[in-house]
């Protein structure tokens, strides 16, 4: 069974120790099927993982250990200074072997070497190169804050082809 | 269901990992080492092996070493 490369994005409001923060990542990480069970190894962030019985189950784990390691990550920052400097650290620091492993799951799929089986084939497909990884980390309480319906994003999940 | 070993054992990898820093938060345990910040270790008694792999990954912790412990 192949590996596959999924991609994400997924915006929070989080309330910090003073602070109400805005967080929009747009990230990698990889499906894979061991022990019996799904797993979605992250790879930016890369210090996450969920497993389930099911992909929808494991996107749906993945999702909520996200948000819960952002929770952790307030509780623990005296201020949004703090919590910006955390989850930029969570997101930068990077994992080179999930990375690789990443890469040449892709590689594969877009060589026709590897064929997406059902769910992963009816996601959608989008090149990696159209979502670019990325953080922004907002504080929403700041003087002169404005905003509109669109600032709303919905969770994304996105295979990369 | 994926298979798990309970946390006891998992905190044996502390041999494997000299300096590291293990500690619990509201959601999850976080480990250090490595100057590296591992935030989601699952706070249960009995911790899927997946969850100790990618923090085996993350943190570079001796894989070989690891082994002799658990089956990662």
């Amino acid at each position: 069974m192949p590996a596959y490369p999924l991609m994400f994005t997924f915006r929070d409001a989080v309330s910090g120790n003073g602070f109400l923060a805005g967080v929009t990542l747009s990230g990698r990480a990889l499906m894979v099927h061991e022990d019996d069970t799904w797993w979605l190894y992250g790879v930016r962030p890369g210090a996450i993982a969920e497993t389930g019985q099911t992909p929808q189950e494991t996107f749906l784990r993945f999702r909520n250990t996200y948000k819960m390691v952002l929770f952790d990550f307030a509780e623990e920052s005296a201020d949004f200074e703090a919590y910006k400097k955390e989850v930029e650290r969570f997101y930068y620091e990077p994992d080179a072997e999930e990375e690789r492993r990443w890469m040449e799951a892709f590689q594969d799929l877009r060589s026709g070497k590897a064929q997406p089986e059902a769910p992963f084939s009816s996601l959608p497909m989008e090149s990696p190169e159209t979502r670019p990884t990325q953080i922004a980390v907002e504080c929403l309480t700041a003087i002169g804050t404005r905003f509109t319906p669109t600032d709303n994003v919905p969770d994304l999940f996105s295979r990369a082809a | 269901m994926s298979a798990s070993v309970l946390f006891k054992d998992v905190e044996a990898l502390k041999q494997c990992a000299k300096g590291s820093t293990w500690r619990v938060a509201t959601h999850f345990r976080i480990v250090k080492y490595n100057n590296r910040v591992f935030p989601a270790l699952p706070k249960h008694d009995s911790i899927e092996l997946g969850h100790i792999r990618k923090m085996i990954r993350y943190l570079g912790i001796d894989r070989d070493c690891a082994k002799k412990i658990l089956p990662v």
